[in-house]
């Protein structure tokens, strides 16, 4: 009985991921797309619950669902400002032989996948029992947090300078996404007054949290940018004087900290992002913490679009 | 056929539909929607044969994947968004021109 | 000295030193050309330091973070690698030196840190034997090409790197998807580690399938070249060098480590047969493409589609001699088309436009630049003495030996059709246009003339110094199929 019950959940939840994003993708209407891709994130989110990977359903509740979505969401509304012309998504671009053509190689990519995935071979673990063998040398107790900033931690160095890179991209093309003109409401205002310090609040949580379970910087620092979305929304402004070389040093902060940290292991240690068990507990909450502010950071300037003080181009 | 291989599948399925999406609309943010579904498709392979069965040890090394993923789609989506509106503002329209609108 | 030289982490340093500067770029603007000029020379001096240390201690390692694979990241260098790392270094260096006379001020402090993110990322990716690794590197490489080839913000390069923002994001995932399925097969994502393990269950096969595909696309081989015209065309000159030169070697570069380590010896005679025959089609469709271009850019870059051709004819042949003549080839193709390109940009920069029926006596006005393009032209054409003629010759010996008559016609016609179009442009470079000159000249820098000419001498000079240079290839045996 518990394991009919459990298959039902299972069946359900994926045809609603499947039909979501199946939707998301043909609905004629931009702006629903948009809706519908944010609650396939959602519903995302409890399958990687159902996969016990709980890291992974915050980082996408966070990240792949909040962050993705006010992005999404911010273009939309700049499309629109833009061109009334560019919302309208005429079908089209492909069709007749070249329709059907692509649809028979697309089946046989996903009968392929699919039969990749069916005879893959069921024995394996994976680095499942490397990982816990040399957990307590890590100075973490949560195995996701202990891959991410120790053993694969090379990784997530170049992972955040991807994250930073992306906004230097975003900031040498130029183009602010406009803010709600009319003065916010005092629903929105107050809303905002009482929710940016507590997210503040579970941004700290969720960073202290990750050494020993589920959470870490990518969660809190997304947690941070709602905040910060919100006091945008709200019609708040960075202060002139911290506009410039401050908000660059926040951007670069956890990069470079990183960075340095990967130098003086190499010079102490002879190995780069070697941290001795003794001290790996602290330095990769440096990290964390360091990461946190600059990821939080970067995706409301995301989020700004153009570095302010900056018109459109 | 185990959860693991079902939540596989569904990957897979997710992988596909994405692609052919990502073909067959010209509407760019429709691309950037289609890039996401495909980059989640991948994921879920990932994770769903990290735990193959109830009894096993789950994997924490494709989580990690998964969440470095994630930061880099965003990137990525964040990217591409500027650069739809960028276009848009230049030509009036969110779709790539044809192979003959660009000779000309 | 030479210990204190050999103690020295050079490829650290390539990582490290590129990423620490785009910060410092992109916090300190105001120091940021001085900073990329000695960070480009450092990179040279670098990969000399690294080279020196696989000379004497062969394959590099270095264990990251101190695990070791499986368990943690390796970085890895050998022959294979150091020619990627050098060809990085000289084109780098040249591009930086040329970039600071090319852009306006304000454009500068916008390109400074994401040119030094590419230079990271490409040093990043030819020193990673890691599954993932690459991956994050690849997309660290993908972003940063798009971002430089959008910079102009015109139409053209907006629509450019739209288009190649998705091929890349598309190459990316395929790639990824493969990784995954060879991470639950087989538990690991060192190339190493997994070369031991590999078996041939489906799993593997598709993974092959979808790793090539992703990164052929990535790699623009025919007929998978569509994107690569309008967005190389259509980038800022110096963004066109190196994307020419550098960015599509580095998905080849996976491509010939996954195949010489991993998938060579279990994929067989039928695939490499397969990429070969579209080497061919590369090299003949792309030359005659390239010959039928009204725009000098878009000539140029269709000549990219076609000699990426070459570098797919070693997948049949599969001889030590002719992986060492693909080698030749990768590092005298980076330094003759980045000099064309720039050379191109030149000519473009000074008329205004790059109509080549309008080139209009460009070798008295600009000698240095039209000088370099044809030296150039001598390198890709693979006429001696060039890296070039030293690449294709070693190539043609290899397919020669084999009795393929047929690979070794093909080299040749390609050869005569890039004379034809590199002629076509030196020709119409003498006379006079058809219609009046009406543009204003502009003055030419000396510097981005000269760049463009050393950088032709550097593939000119290959043809003397390439052969002494061969051992240095073969540091590792990347090409004897055993692995490291």
């Amino acid at each position: 009985m518990e394991t009919l019950i459990s298959w039902a959940i299972d069946v359900a939840l994926v045809l609603l991921v499947v039909s979501l994003a199946w939707r998301a993708l043909a609905s004629t209407d931009l702006f629903k797309a948009i809706v519908l891709f944010i609650a396939f994130g959602l519903v995302l989110t409890l399958v990687w619950v159902r996969l016990n990977a709980t890291d992974v359903a915050l980082a996408e509740a966070a990240i792949g669902a909040g962050v993705t979505g006010a992005l999404l969401l911010a273009a939309y509304a700049k499309l629109r400002a833009t061109s009334p012309d560019a919302i309208v998504d005429r079908a089209g671009g492909i069709s007749g032989i070249g329709a059907i053509s692509l649809l028979i190689l697309i089946l046989l990519v996903a009968a392929a996948l699919g039969y990749a995935v069916w005879t893959l071979p069921s024995d394996y673990a994976g680095l499942g029992k490397e990982v816990a063998a040399n957990l307590d040398q890590s100075g973490v107790s949560n195995p996701v947090t202990a891959v991410l900033l120790n053993f694969r931690g090379y990784d997530t160095l170049l992972e955040i300078m991807v994250l930073l890179l992306a906004l230097l991209g975003a900031w040498s093309l130029g183009i602010t996404i406009p803010r709600p003109e009319a003065a916010p409401g005092l629903v929105l205002d107050t809303l905002s007054r009482l929710l940016v310090p507590l997210l503040i609040l579970v941004a700290a949580y969720l960073l202290w949290v990750g050494a020993h379970a589920p959470g870490g910087a990518f969660q809190a620092g997304a947690v941070l940018a709602a905040a910060g979305v919100l006091m945008l929304l709200s019609g708040r402004e960075l202060p002139a004087a911290l506009a410039t070389w401050p908000l660059r040093l926040a951007l670069v902060l956890g990069p470079a900290t990183f960075l340095m940290l990967a130098v003086i292991t190499l010079i102490l240690e002879g190995r780069v992002l070697k941290l001795s068990p003794e001290w790996a507990g602290r330095l990769i909450l440096i990290i964390e913490t360091t990461a946190t502010i600059s990821i939080g950071v970067t995706l409301t300037a995301l989020f700004m679009g153009a570095p302010p003080g900056e018109e459109d181009r | 056929m185990s959860v693991a291989l079902f939540y596989a599948l569904a990957g897979a399925g997710l992988f596909s539909i994405g692609l052919h999406a990502l073909l067959v609309h010209r509407h760019l943010l429709r691309k950037i929607l289609a890039v996401n579904v495909m980059g989640s498709g991948v994921f879920l392979v990932l994770a769903a044969m990290a735990a193959p069965n109830a009894i096993a040890l789950s994997d924490p090394v494709p989580h990690a994947m998964i969440i470095t993923g994630i930061v880099v789609a965003v990137a990525a989506t964040a990217l591409a968004l500027v650069l739809m509106l960028k276009l848009t503002a230049e030509t009036g329209q969110a779709v790539l021109p044809g192979r003959e609108e660009e000779n000309s | 000295m030479t210990d204190v030289w050999m103690g020295v982490p050079w490829a650290v340093i390539l990582i490290v030193l590129p990423l620490a500067a785009a910060m410092t770029a992109f916090v300190w603007p105001r120091i940021s050309q001085l900073l990329v000029l000695g960070c480009s020379l450092v990179i040279v001096l670098a990969v000399t330091g690294l080279a020196l240390q696989l000379w004497y201690h062969g394959v590099f390692h270095h264990a990251l973070g101190g695990w070791g694979a499986p368990l943690g990241i390796e970085l890895y260098a050998d022959g294979l690698s150091l020619v990627l790392l050098a060809a990085t270094g000289l084109v780098g260096a040249g591009v930086s030196v040329y970039a600071s006379a090319y852009f306006s001020v304000e454009e500068k402090r916008r390109f400074w840190p994401i040119w030094l993110f590419l230079l990271a990322a490409l040093n990043a990716l030819f020193l990673s034997a890691d599954l993932f690794n690459l991956y994050v590197t690849l997309e660290l490489m993908g972003l940063a090409a798009v971002a430089l080839t959008a910079l102009p913000g015109s139409r053209d390069a907006l629509a450019g790197a739209a288009r190649y923002l998705f091929v890349s994001l598309l190459g990316s995932l395929a790639y990824l998807l493969g990784v995954a399925l060879l991470y639950h097969a087989f538990g690991s994502l060192d190339i190493a580690v997994l070369a031991e393990r590999l078996r041939p269950v489906p799993a593997a096969w598709v993974a092959l399938g979808l790793m090539s595909a992703g990164l052929l696309l990535k790699t623009a081989l025919f007929p998978l070249h569509f994107w690569l015209p309008p967005a190389h065309s259509s980038a800022p000159s110096p963004v066109s060098a190196v994307l020419s030169a550098l960015v599509i070697k580095a998905s080849l570069y996976i491509l010939l480590r996954l195949w010489i380590m991993l998938f060579g010896p279990f994929a067989g005679d039928g695939v490499a047969a397969f990429l070969g025959l579209l080497g061919v089609a590369a090299i003949l469709w792309g030359s005659v493409q390239a010959l039928r271009q009204t725009r000098l850019k878009l000539l140029v870059a269709y000549s990219t589609v076609a000699q990426i051709g070459y570098l797919f004819l070693a997948f049949p042949l599969a001889t030590v001699a002719s992986w060492n003549a693909t080698m030749v080839l990768l590092l005298s193709h980076a330094l003759a088309k980045s000099a064309m390109f720039l050379a191109a940009g030149n000519f473009l920069n000074f008329g205004g436009h790059d109509r080549i029926a309008d080139l209009d006596h460009i070798v008295q006005r600009l000698p240095l630049s039209a000088f370099a393009f044809a030296l150039a032209g001598v390198s890709l054409m693979g006429l001696p003495p060039s890296g070039g003629f030293i690449g294709k010759w070693l190539l043609l010996e290899a397919a020669l030996v084999q009795g393929r008559w047929d690979l070794a016609a093909v080299m040749l016609l390609g050869g005569l059709l890039t004379a034809a179009y590199v002629f076509k442009v030196l020709g119409k470079s003498f006379t006079q246009a058809d219609v009046a000159c009406t543009y204003q000249p502009k003055e030419i820098p000396a510097r981005m003339q000269w760049v463009a000419l050393i950088l032709a001498c550097g593939a000119i000079l290959l043809g003397f110094g390439g052969t002494p240079l061969l051992p240095l290839l073969e540091i590792g045996v990347p090409f004897d199929g055993s692995g490291p």
